[in-house]
């Protein structure tokens, strides 16, 4: 009996210490009420040190705020994690946001930031999909550009004009060009298309078909019931000469294997993806990557030459925040899309496709985002749309589809019409 | 009576209280969410049963179901025939015993995320390599097609689980008492014979515990079915684990996910007690 | 019978490196393209890197933080490790050596528990600790011992019926508490299984990913898994640098696993003494 009241004691000591700790760790983290702390919860793991680096120079010289960046990885990990933290009660004070549907479930989360300096100098249409009423509900993070990115130096040797690459029939005939001159021109396919990513087929192969019956309207494509599918054969045609001409398997190919191993060794000279890839290739081959380009996914003639551009992703700030973190969260995205610090991180540390005006677009450093921006400023883009679909679809109801089509599984007219009732199964669960 | 009881309760107190807080008490929450329409984060309505039927009938759910149990079975029994032979193997004494057993459990000292893409580098990268080299066909798009990529989960779950369940079974296989060995020995007992007739039936309560854990390790199975295959190629690979989560996280749909998860537990535990009550049974009698 | 016995070794020594290469393959991997340059890797991701350069290693040490990451590993690791062993012990030798309702009870409800899978209880799980304000290291470490218990409850149970209850009972008339036997005499004797349970809890808390990510991932806080998956972001992975990474990461539960293994061999050489 000794043992056990001996035991007791024990455990009753370990309790304490643990629970002490615990107390003065959460107590830490509350301590000194004069500095507002700026909880910043970064979905974007490739923003990470240039985050953390732009929030130390504002902690530096704001008094009395300090920004603290926590970078969690992307896509549904992120969801998981941000929704942990709203059911815990610590709903960080800045979030990403990535549509229409996140609008809707994260309501009570967000607050309207319509009052920001950055807000004011917003570009035209990037804040269409968080305007609620006169609310605007997020800061637009960059805009971003889906298209073909392309080798220069293969096109050049291989002799094709991107530039005149506006149709379907262009399109196959580069196809065809690059395939028949493979071994002349040292690579390995014509293109890379990596149908194991549903994120790439699901959602950006199939936005530029699907815009134009959404008129390039995110709220319009959340809002639809169904889709036609008018530009279905198109489509048809894009994924029959891509899997074609791609490097084999497409199957089993993910991004890595597309842009690191494949494009950015110069063993292709295409690959359907956006902006967002230059870092990527730079970190592979510094040489290679001044090298590239990028055009349109041709559709019809409606969207020949237009290049689809975004906004993919808003900051929200958290409206059960207190008024004062609010106002300080606020203020550092104000800094860092507005002052000369700020921008000048935007444009060279984050390199990125501005959402706001009064950035220098001569500084912009990547070819992938001069070539969006010449698009931009020529008024030559169309929406994305992707951000509207129904929830889940491309993951579960279209990108499915299109890998059972390719595997020989089902034929294109089944393919279409199962995503089209994926898609109205879908909208009426919401 | 009251005294012999004290320290019953005192003993198990501890890790009832974790467990009750940590797997219970939110496993309760899971299934009261289940029967309502809640997203993860705004208030939620009750919709009845309504999410158990839609699970029932929903295809893609039936589907990983049904992948996973095949998986699991073909993968509970090779782990546990390779796992038991790799622990007599090591266990028997010649030189570089000792430095197997270590490159036998060194899979799990990578945890299954970074595990899954290092293989994926390998069905991908050396398979393909070696497919070139020796002219098979096919061997470039192992994680391409169904089959393939169900053979590719197996072999790395083999891979990694097999020296899991070795060293499970190593400590029962040390656990037999020489001097019976050595009574056999003398009795002139070959070495098959000295496995079935002694070492096996002693590691009896070794299989009710080897097989529990595999069984609740398959299907379970997360990480490597995320980075290996991703459920493709159309869904095709998709194990429970993951149509859950993408349900929860990607459909946005956490009460419907909530009631898959419910429906499969109940499934699970069913096979598994019935598999310990069985095999316990076994032990008696051995 | 000499020869006999020197042939069937002989073909042991055999399979066993045939095995071995079979097993050690993918760490040959790791290691060899924890030298290449990102581009050498995706180029010649088999061959052997074309030079020796540490350069992996310096960048992926310094973006893991790894003094502060490992210290934090190793404390959340150690501590929690202990705490279950000691723990699920008890707890086991409670439920094995009681027949009652309640044991019964108890040993179903650990072995059911674990069944359930994590991606289903983990939002009410964080709900539940955070609005307690335990998402915190001591927070993580109860949550290790509520799920790492199951599993450690039911090895130590399986143990516990090999040890004869005749040593409680001539215990008990020798006035020992219940305490005392335990500690004196039962946790001596599992010894085999302590270091399989310590083994399997150590390599599930050092590598795990998504409870860590939920409850301690801020600045400060995190562990090496949580810094190690900064190296895979949407779209791009720096297998250069997660491999050098991994390979820093691993070596220290390598040295564990061979400290261990010399436990293992120890504790049954003692047994057989007696």
């Amino acid at each position: 009996m000794l043992g056990i009241k001996h035991k007791l004691v024990k455990s009753v000591i370990v309790g304490a210490a643990l629970l002490g700790s615990a107390m003065t760790m959460t107590a830490c983290s509350s301590s000194s009420s004069k500095t507002t702390t700026v909880d910043f919860y970064n979905m974007k793991v490739e923003f990470k040190d240039q985050l953390n680096a732009a929030a130390a120079t504002y902690n530096k010289t704001h008094k009395g705020v300090k920004v603290k960046v926590t970078s969690v990885g992307g896509g549904t990990d992120y969801q998981a994690a941000l929704k942990a933290k709203m059911q815990s009660g610590k709903t960080p004070d800045i979030f990403a946001l990535e549509g229409p549907q996140q609008l809707q479930t994260y309501k009570k989360y967000l607050s309207d930031v319509s009052a920001g300096k950055a807000i004011k100098k917003a570009l035209p249409g990037t804040l269409n999909t968080v305007k609620s009423g006169s609310q605007v509900l997020g800061y637009p993070v960059l805009q971003e550009a889906i298209g073909i990115v392309y080798n220069k130096t293969i096109f050049q040797k291989a002799g094709i004009d991107a530039s005149k690459i506006t149709t379907m029939a262009a399109y196959e005939n580069a196809l065809k060009t690059l395939n028949d001159k493979k071994s002349e021109l040292g690579i390995q396919a014509a293109t890379a298309f990596p149908m194991k990513e549903w994120w790439v087929i699901g959602q950006h192969a199939v936005d530029p078909f699907l815009s134009q019956e959404f008129n390039g309207s995110v709220t319009k494509a959340y809002n639809a019931k169904t889709i036609s599918w008018k530009n279905s054969d198109y489509f048809k045609q894009y994924i029959d000469a891509t899997t074609k001409y791609s490097a084999q398997p497409v199957q089993s190919m993910d991004y890595s294997t597309q842009i690191e191993k494949l494009f950015s060794t110069g063993k292709v000279a295409m690959a359907e993806q956006g902006t967002w890839v230059y870092p990527t290739i730079e970190s592979v081959d510094k040489n290679l990557a001044k090298d590239i380009g990028i055009i349109p996914i041709p559709v019809n003639s409606k969207s020949a030459g237009k290049l689809p551009v975004g906004v993919t992703q808003w900051w929200a700030v958290n409206k059960q925040a207190d008024t004062k973190t609010q106002k300080a969260s606020r203020d550092f995205l104000d800094w860092l899309f507005t002052s000369k610090t700020g921008k000048n991180i935007v444009l060279t540390k984050l390199k990125v496709v501005p959402a706001y005006s009064g950035f220098d677009s001569s500084k912009i450093s990547d070819p992938l985002g001069k070539d969006a921006y010449s698009y931009i400023s020529d008024k030559q883009t169309q929406g994305l749309v992707f951000g509207g679909f129904a929830t889940g679809w491309a993951q579960n109801g279209m990108a499915p589809e299109l890998q059972k089509y390719v595997s020989g599984k089902e034929s294109w007219n089944t393919a279409i019409k199962n995503s089209q009732a994926a898609w109205e199964t879908a909208r009426a669960g919401q | 009576m009251s005294k012999k009881k004290t320290w019953f309760y005192l003993f198990s107190a501890p890790v009832l209280i974790a467990l009750f807080l940590v797997v219970l008490l939110p496993f309760f929450y899971g299934i009261f969410y289940s029967f309502t329409n809640w997203d993860g984060v705004s208030q939620s309505a009750f919709v009845g049963i309504s999410n158990y039927i839609n699970a029932l009938k929903d295809p893609t759910y039936l589907a990983s179901l049904w992948f996973t149990i095949k998986f699991s079975v073909i993968a509970i029994v090779l782990i546990n025939v390779i796992g038991l032979g790799l622990a007599v193997l090591v266990t028997n004494k010649f030189k570089g015993a000792n430095i197997l057993r270590t490159i036998f459990f060194m899979p799990n000292l990578i945890g299954g995320l970074i595990l899954g893409f290092i293989w994926q580098f390998i069905f991908v990268e050396a398979f393909s390599a070696f497919g070139k080299l020796t002219g098979i066909p096919g061997l470039g798009s192992w994680l391409a097609t169904t089959n393939t990529g169900f053979w590719a989960l197996v072999i790395v779950m083999v891979w990694q689980y097999s020296g899991y369940i070795m060293v499970i079974y190593i400590s029962y296989l040390q656990g037999i008492d020489q001097s019976l060995l050595e009574a056999a020995d003398l009795d002139g007992a070959s070495a098959t014979q000295k496995f079935w007739q002694i070492k096996f039936p002693l590691i009896m309560p070794g299989f009710t515990v080897s097989l529990f854990m595999t069984l609740s390790n398959c299907f379970k199975l997360y990480d490597q079915n995320l980075s290996l295959t991703a459920g493709g190629p159309y869904n095709s690979t998709q194990m429970v684990a993951m149509n859950i989560y993408n349900t929860a996280f990607s459909m946005n749909k956490m009460g419907f996910a909530q009631a898959k998860a419910v429906i499969f537990f109940v499934f699970v535990a069913i096979i598994s007690l019935t598999q310990v009550y069985l095999t316990s049974r076994k032990e008696i009698e051995a | 019978m000499h020869a006999e016995k020197n042939t069937k070794k002989i073909w042991m020594i055999i399979v066993g490196c045939i095995l071995g290469v079979i097993w050690i393959s993918p760490f040959y991997l790791m290691l060899t393209n924890s030298f290449k340059t990102k581009k050498e890797l995706f180029s010649d991701t088999l061959g052997l890197p074309k030079h020796l350069n540490f350069d992996n290693y310096v960048n992926s040490a310094k973006d893991l933080n790894v003094v502060s990451t490992f210290m934090n590993s190793l404390v959340i690791t150690v501590v929690s490790v202990a705490i279950i062993i000691l723990f699920s012990s008890l707890a086991a030798y409670a439920i094995q050596r009681t027949k009652s309702k309640w044991s019964g009870f108890f040993y179903m409800l650990f072995v059911a528990a674990m069944l359930v899978p994590f991606q289903s209880v983990m939002i009410p799980l964080v709900s539940v600790f955070g609005r307690v304000n335990m998402l915190n290291r001591p927070g993580l470490v109860f949550m290790y011992l509520g799920f790492g218990a199951s599993m450690s409850v039911f090895l130590y149970n399986g143990a516990m019926k090999g040890i004869p209850q005749a040593l409680d009972e001539a215990a008990i008339i020798d006035g020992a508490s219940r305490w005392q036997i335990f500690t004196k005499v039962i946790f001596p004797m599992l010894q085999p299984t302590t270091v399989t349970v310590a083994l399997l809890n150590v390599m599930w808390i050092w590598n795990d990913y998504l409870l860590p990510s939920l409850v301690i991932n801020q600045p400060g806080s995190q562990t090496i898994p949580l810094t190690m998956f900064d190296f895979f972001g949407q779209f791009t992975k720096q297998w250069h640098l997660a491999m050098a990474g991994l390979t820093i990461a691993i070596i220290p539960v390598i040295i564990f696993y061979f400290v261990m293994q010399k436990q293992i061999i120890a504790g049954v050489s003692e047994g057989a003494v007696k």
